[in-house]
């Protein structure tokens, strides 16, 4: 059809390997979207207890780590942090090697870049908390700890989730530069199918479905979320 | 210790918001089962009484008591907690809590707060929705309610918590004239079971006939106190009379 060949699809090596690039680049996407809410969840925790120094080393990692290209981050991790001597000596073969390898070089890039940006989301949900509900809470005499937990995050929670779908979704497309610093994910594997095949517009296309397909998933599942946290007056609730 | 046996005790209060000052010195009694309404004009400081006698606003000089505690000794949120317990809040915006449902706003300060029983103040809870007569609503979120049913939620939320004394902030000012009604009606009642009150309020007519007592705020003093009719009637201060002549 439109000339296009797919005969290659039939080869169960290929089969195999965009089986495997989609399981990898389903547990990068999946460890640095829950590290980078954990550490958005940290960082915007500890901006409310307002330490002026505690702030400043905060805020200099948002800038740092969204103000860089993630492709650069990884690329830093994977060749600059084994050269200032974050190696291990490979106890069977007795060669120098690297700590981290590609995966865990490219999972705490992305953890990092997903981080700084899940921090500012987070802080603004938290900051458009109108006054007058902290007020409310504090007349009714609850702590500081109590208030955060039983009604400021709840409703910045629900306030904050488009934006981290957003955030969740670039994650999930950014997995693919992962493939520079040899992570072989879905991209990688694309890459080598079609060194083998030449058929690069047949393996680009149906990387695209693939891709397309996997976000769709994620943002209807959060949209699912957004649904199901909504309450009357806010966002989606009626 | 106590330098009378009033139940709330105000002395020579001052506050500043930067240059400008709020509070020039209110002094104030009120006794147990009073109700005590104070009026005046915008920006006479009348909301940061409230709020400086439940330490929401820190105050710069003066002396507070309510019951056993020394409101201006506190210095942090730790201390005032059994300050908080024994004085409720209303708020002119209602200020309930928009993901949790009317009887969940009613129940969460006592259940996560207080620690009670969560039965125990499941019942407490529909007994008060009873009260405000919106027994109907349990289940409604605050966005479904219109604005003199959230504001009797939030009486309820205030009831829930068996507070001494229950400070309202200017409670029907965002409502409009119909439940301005139902709302005034339920904090009669609740100066009829003896609560103590203290209430900010541009209901002119309200105040004349719930409060034991009304004061006169203007630009941070409290310039006249009195016996509603003796103050509507007979206001002594050229200011409370000019402030009575635009409102009545």
């Amino acid at each position: 059809m439109f000339g296009l060949d797919y005969s290659w699809l039939a080869d169960s090596a290929y089969q195999q390997w965009l089986l495997m690039g989609v399981l990898n680049t389903l547990k990068l996407a999946a460890i640095s979207s829950i590290a980078a809410m954990l550490i958005g969840m940290l960082g915007a925790l500890g901006l409310t207890l307002r330490l002026f120094w505690l702030d400043a080393l905060i805020e200099l990692f948002v800038e740092v780590f969204r103000n860089t290209p993630p492709l650069l981050q990884m690329l830093f991790a994977y060749f600059t942090l084994s050269t200032l001597g974050l190696k291990v000596t490979d106890p069977s073969t007795g060669l120098s090697v690297p700590l981290l390898s590609a995966f865990a070089c490219a999972s705490i890039a992305l953890s990092l870049f997903g981080g700084a940006l899940a921090i500012e989301a987070f802080r603004s949900g938290i900051d458009t908390m109108p006054r007058s509900i902290i007020e409310a809470a504090r007349s009714l005499g609850y702590g500081r700890w109590a208030r955060f937990w039983r009604i400021e995050a709840p409703i910045a929670a629900r306030i904050c989730l488009p934006s981290l779908t957003n955030i969740l979704t670039n994650l999930f497309k950014t997995t693919s530069q992962a493939s520079v610093i040899t992570v072989p994910e879905l991209m990688y594997y694309a890459g080598q199918i079609y060194n083998d095949t030449f058929r690069t517009l047949e393996v680009m296309l149906l990387v695209l479905v693939i891709y397309v397909a996997l976000v769709s998933i994620l943002t209807f599942a959060m949209a699912r979320l957004e649904a199901f946290m909504a309450f009357p007056g806010y966002g989606k609730g009626h | 210790m106590n330098r009378s046996d009033a139940l709330i005790e105000i002395d020579g209060i001052r506050k500043s918001f930067g240059d400008f000052q709020v509070l020039k010195g209110i002094s104030l009694s009120v006794q147990k089962g009073e109700a005590v309404c104070i009026i005046g004009p915008s920006g006479s400081g009348k909301s940061t009484i409230l709020r400086c006698i439940n330490g929401l606003i820190p105050i710069d000089e003066g002396f507070i008591r309510v019951g056993d505690h020394r409101v201006h000794e506190m210095k942090n949120e730790k201390q005032m907690r059994p300050l908080r317990h024994q004085v409720a809040m209303v708020f002119q915006q209602y200020n309930l809590f928009p993901h949790r449902t009317a009887l969940e706003n009613i129940m969460m300060a006592p259940v996560q707060v207080l620690g009670h029983d969560r039965a125990e103040v499941e019942a407490r809870a529909r007994a008060l929705l009873k009260k405000v007569r919106l027994s109907e609503k349990a289940g409604s979120y605050p966005g479904q309610l219109s604005g003199g049913q959230q504001q009797r939620v939030a009486i309820a939320r205030a009831l829930a918590m068996h507070p001494e004394v229950i400070l309202f902030d200017e409670v029907t000012a965002a409502l409009d004239p119909e439940t301005v009604k139902e709302v005034l009606l339920t904090i009669r009642e609740l100066v009829e079971d003896g609560l103590t009150c203290i209430l900010v309020t541009h209901e002119m007519k309200f105040a004349r006939e719930v409060s034991h007592r009304v004061c006169f705020t203007d630009r941070g003093l409290i310039v006249e106190s009195a016996p509603p009719v003796e103050l509507f009637d007979n206001p002594q201060d050229p200011r409370t009379r000019e402030f009575l002549g635009q409102v009545l």
